[in-house]
């Protein structure tokens, strides 16, 4: 009885200490959202609960905290506080990774608007669908709505779109892989975290890596992955298979982890003529350096010859010269309609680059031999012979023509078109046709 | 004497008509009479025959009172004699000659319309007291009160007739509920009754003339500490606790301002809801004695609007809209009777197959019975055969307990299965308290209504192995150490005094 009544004095203490002020204290208002939300929204509290996060004591006021003056902070049952969790506020504790993010490739992934591919989606589909589709992947603009209940707009939030351009400056968006509330790393390593966006007929990454052998060995030792485990050091704590974090991003026994998904990769694989990046030599050797955990350096280097050659191929045979049809078409003023994707031939070459010969070099990238060709160059090749050239022919311009004839006559790759079966046939016979395409094999 | 009435009843048989009329109204008599003779002497204690004594036996009586004087219209139109010819041919002189009392066939007459004028009042009020049992209202439209008879007897308000809070008092609520039982007995009579029968009952009493005769506002309720147990599915079937104390308080604004707010004298509340079916609000306000309100309105946009044809003023049934009508839900329900012991926990995975073997959709009752027994035998059969033998009271009596909950909460004949009538007490998903405490409903300056958990009630564990799990000090190694700490101190000031004018407003 007398510990009874000393814990009930001790708690009234606390109590008359903890109300001295009226105003709720952090830990406070913390205890107020977990009391609430285990209640009205227990999925997301269980998430958070059994998170990284809940247990080194980050509670819901340590992300969702607002600051005097933030656009989009408001009154919540006593605390004041912003919906929107930004890179800015992750990067109060995890710094090195919001400061590689934000020089990544993927920070500037929002700024969309300027590209033609919103324009297509604006033009050709319609507002609702450059919200819903393209900026879920590529991130938004956060708007500010005064009359909202969270003070975001509708139509740009929820959104968690990898280049999110947010309020308070910042660009991206961490749970576009790290999914809330429970932030697993678990999730964020494997395929299906990137496969939210890289997927489909204009960059298939999911699909081809489904086809590799690493996807393979994937999805067979699934259960040997060591996923969640705090350190993933590939060769050391897992050596089944990679996923696309691992080569693009996580640890080897030689290097370091890196939220920079730029940082290993050699090609530009997405414009219409691929470049190499800069300084891709230290990116490709920081790539090699995670394909030598489990290869060897020839086996590397051959992947590397080989792949570089499809690149080449791809850029040299085809889309340098459909880039060119396109110049003249364009300075010729040949198309009727005033409006860019007005005229069939912009789909074509923009289905030959966008989709086709994306797909082409990202299947050569990462071993998916039916993406290379069948997905890839086999229908860049039947769309540039078969539409765009018609498509051009059709405009019976003189220099268009002239340019046309030149580049089927005098371009050995493309000369087959003039030449008998059987004298092909033979060529490849005896080789002579390869050699046509041996330059592409020459190292630069 | 005898003789003497055998010859008036002779005498006033002028017809066929006539003489039905007298036979019915005789024999429904002496029938009636017997009847309640054998009812007051014990001898018939089935509730079910009132409806022969007191409505069908009467009606007959009435009938033929009425068959007599129209059996003499007829014959005298047809012979086209006086009513005076006519009496005297039916009755002897001595019987129509006028004396110091009038006629002594007059006299007759008026004796015996006095007798049928004091038997039929007091069959009425006996008809009328038979009307008001709850025997007469569960059990004469069988098919269709059966639900609300099986969980009315079950309820907190079983001793309660039906009529105190479905009929009320005064002429006009007499009166309203003829009118109303009359429709309903067309609609049982010709099937066009709904099933199940839809709610809320838009003209029940108001509740400030039937709760409130015994649940005065006024009271000071204080606090209700209540533990809420939720069985696991696991073998042991573990409780896990919710302990919640609803500050109930008083409906004055003068003291605490609790839940019993909503009915506060001062605080008129009031509401506009979609199809005035008092779950999708529209908007709600408060109107103060002075003129004054304060109103919010819901930040959604529902479909039928326009169809909004009153406004309501909050009262008892608005929250308690299951006060004893009550279906439960299943998983409480089993909870409930683990709790009370008569589901014995010591079952391996009793509540996960309990719960299993009542909310299987089984096509009637009779299926339903089997399917329970089948189920719980079948489980423990195949999975603890030993189990079979050593406890097999246990589980017959398990079974008995889960027929019974899907007894008294499924009714296929009404199309009532698990969730048909829900309860606004509390919250469930968006309903209950959260209809209108959301963060939709707002004011004109955006505000929303306080959704705060703490408004109306302490939490003292919530999902917890310990009932009181947050009164114990806080460990600050524990994930949720702040929530713990927060509804310990908050449990703790609850108590303290507000004073006069410092009342928790909603408004700004």
């Amino acid at each position: 009885m007398k510990r009874i009544t000393g814990i009930v004095l001790l708690m009234l203490s606390f109590s008359l200490l903890a109300y001295a002020n009226p105003a709720l204290t952090e830990a406070q208002v913390a205890g107020k959202c977990m009391t609430c939300h285990k209640e009205k929204s227990p999925g997301l509290y269980q998430q958070w609960f059994m998170s990284q996060h809940a247990m080194h004591k980050v509670t819901c006021i340590d992300c969702h905290r607002a600051q005097k003056g933030d656009k989009d902070g408001f009154m919540h049952e006593g605390g004041f506080i912003a919906t929107l969790v930004t890179p800015k506020d992750c990067g109060a504790c995890h710094q090195k990774e919001a400061t590689e993010v934000e020089n990544s490739y993927h920070a500037h992934a929002g700024e969309i608007l300027e590209s033609a591919d919103a324009y297509l989606a604006h033009v050709a589909g319609g507002a609702p669908v450059a919200i819903t589709g393209c900026e879920s992947c590529h991130g938004g603009k956060v708007e500010i709505d005064p009359n909202s209940l969270n003070r975001l707009s509708t139509k740009s939030w929820p959104n968690s779109g990898i280049g999110r351009l947010n309020p308070d400056g910042s660009k991206g968006s961490c749970n576009a892989c790290h999914t809330r509330h429970s932030f697993s790393v678990a999730q964020a390593r494997q395929p299906e975290a990137c496969s939210k966006c890289h997927l489909g007929p204009d960059h298939p990454q999911k699909e081809i890596y489904e086809e590799s052998k690493h996807g393979n060995a994937y999805y067979t030792h699934i259960d040997d992955m060591n996923i969640d485990s705090d350190r993933w050091v590939v060769g050391v704590d897992y050596f089944e298979a990679p996923t696309c974090a691992t080569c693009h991003m996580s640890a080897t026994a030689s290097t370091a982890v890196t939220h920079d998904v730029g940082e290993r990769i050699s090609w530009t694989l997405r414009p219409p003529v691929s470049k190499h990046k800069d300084e891709w030599q230290t990116k490709r050797a920081n790539m090699m350096a995670v394909c030598k955990t489990c290869h060897s350096s020839t086996f590397a280097d051959g992947h590397y010859f080989q792949f570089d050659a499809l690149v080449k191929l791809y850029n040299e045979k085809f889309a340098k010269p459909a880039g060119e049809i396109m110049k003249i078409v364009k300075e010729r003023k040949l198309m009727k309609s005033p409006a860019a994707f007005g005229n069939k031939i912009e789909w074509t070459y923009w289905e030959l680059w966008h989709h086709e010969g994306r797909r082409a070099r990202h299947g050569a990238a990462m071993m998916g031999p039916d993406y290379t060709w069948w997905h890839g160059i086999y229908d860049v090749a039947q769309h540039f012979y078969f539409k765009m050239l018609p498509e051009a022919r059709k405009f019976n311009d003189p220099e268009l023509n002239a340019y046309l004839d030149e580049l089927i006559k005098d371009n050995p790759m493309h000369a087959w078109l003039t030449t008998p079966t059987g004298e092909l046939k033979e060529s490849i016979h005896s080789g002579k046709l390869q050699r046509v395409y041996e330059g592409l094999f020459k190292q630069q | 004497m005898l003789a003497r009435y055998l010859k008036f009843i002779r005498g006033i048989s002028i017809c066929q008509t006539c003489r039905l009329g007298v036979v019915l109204t005789i024999s429904s008599f002496v029938c009636l009479v017997i009847l309640e003779l054998a009812r007051i002497s014990g001898i018939i204690t089935n509730a079910y025959i009132g409806l022969v004594t007191y409505l069908l036996f009467p009606a007959l009586f009435v009938i033929g009172l009425i068959l007599i004087p129209v059996g003499w219209h007829r014959v005298k139109k047809k012979t086209g004699k006086s009513a005076r010819e006519l009496i005297e041919t039916r009755f002897d002189s001595n019987a129509v000659k006028s004396g110091f009392m009038g006629s002594r066939l007059g006299r007759t007459i008026v004796l015996l319309t006095i007798i049928n004028l004091v038997f039929l009042i007091s069959i009425s009020m006996r008809m009328l007291h038979f009307m008001d049992e709850p025997e007469f209202c569960g059990t004469a439209c069988h098919s269709v009160m059966n639900p609300e008879w099986v969980t009315y007897q079950q309820s907190p308000h079983s001793r309660v007739a039906c009529v105190q809070c479905h009929v009320g008092e005064g002429e006009r609520a007499l009166i309203d509920s003829k009118l109303n039982g009359i429709w309903q007995m067309i609609s049982v009579t010709f099937d066009l009754f709904e099933r199940p029968i839809p709610t809320p009952v838009h003209q029940l009493r108001p509740a400030r003339e039937t709760c409130e005769k015994c649940h005065w506002p006024e009271k000071f309720y204080g606090t209700r500490l209540k533990t809420i147990a939720h069985y696991q599915n696991d073998s042991a079937s573990t409780p896990l606790y919710t302990t919640l104390n609803l500050k109930v308080d008083a409906g004055s604004a003068n003291s605490r301002a609790g839940i019993h707010w909503h009915v506060a004298k001062e605080n008129e509340v009031r509401y506009s809801s979609v199809d005035d079916m008092r779950e999708k609000i529209l908007w709600v306000e408060v109107r103060r004695s002075d003129g004054s309100y304060h109103r919010y309105s819901s930040g959604d946009k529902f479909a039928s609007e326009n169809q909004v044809s009153s406004v309501r003023t909050m009262d008892c049934v608005d929250c308690h809209n299951r006060a004893t009508h009550i279906y439960e839900n299943p998983e409480q329900a089993i909870d409930y009777r683990i709790k009370r012991g008569v589901l014995d926990k010591s079952l391996p995975f009793l509540k996960r197959e309990a719960l299993h073997a009542i909310t299987v959709g089984y096509p009637d009752k009779q299926a339903a019975m089997e399917g329970i027994s089948n189920h719980l035998y079948g489980y423990y059969q195949r999975n603890h055969p030993e189990l079979v033998m050593s406890k097999s009271i246990l589980i017959d009596s398990a079974i008995t307990v889960l027929q019974d909950i899907y007894n008294r909460n499924i009714h296929p004949e009404m199309n009532i299965g698990w969730g048909t009538y829900s309860s606004n007490i509390g919250h469930v998903g968006d309903g209950g308290c959260f209809s209108c405490h959301n963060s939709r409903m707002v004011d004109e300056n955006g505000r929303a209504i306080s959704s705060d958990c703490a408004l109306c009630h302490s939490i003292l564990a919530n999902g917890h192995e310990e009932p009181f799990k947050f009164l114990q000090p806080a460990d600050s190694a524990d994930i949720d150490f702040q929530m713990h700490q927060y509804l310990q101190d908050e449990f703790l000031k609850s108590f303290d005094d507000i004073k006069q004018g410092d009342v928790v407003e909603l408004s700004p």
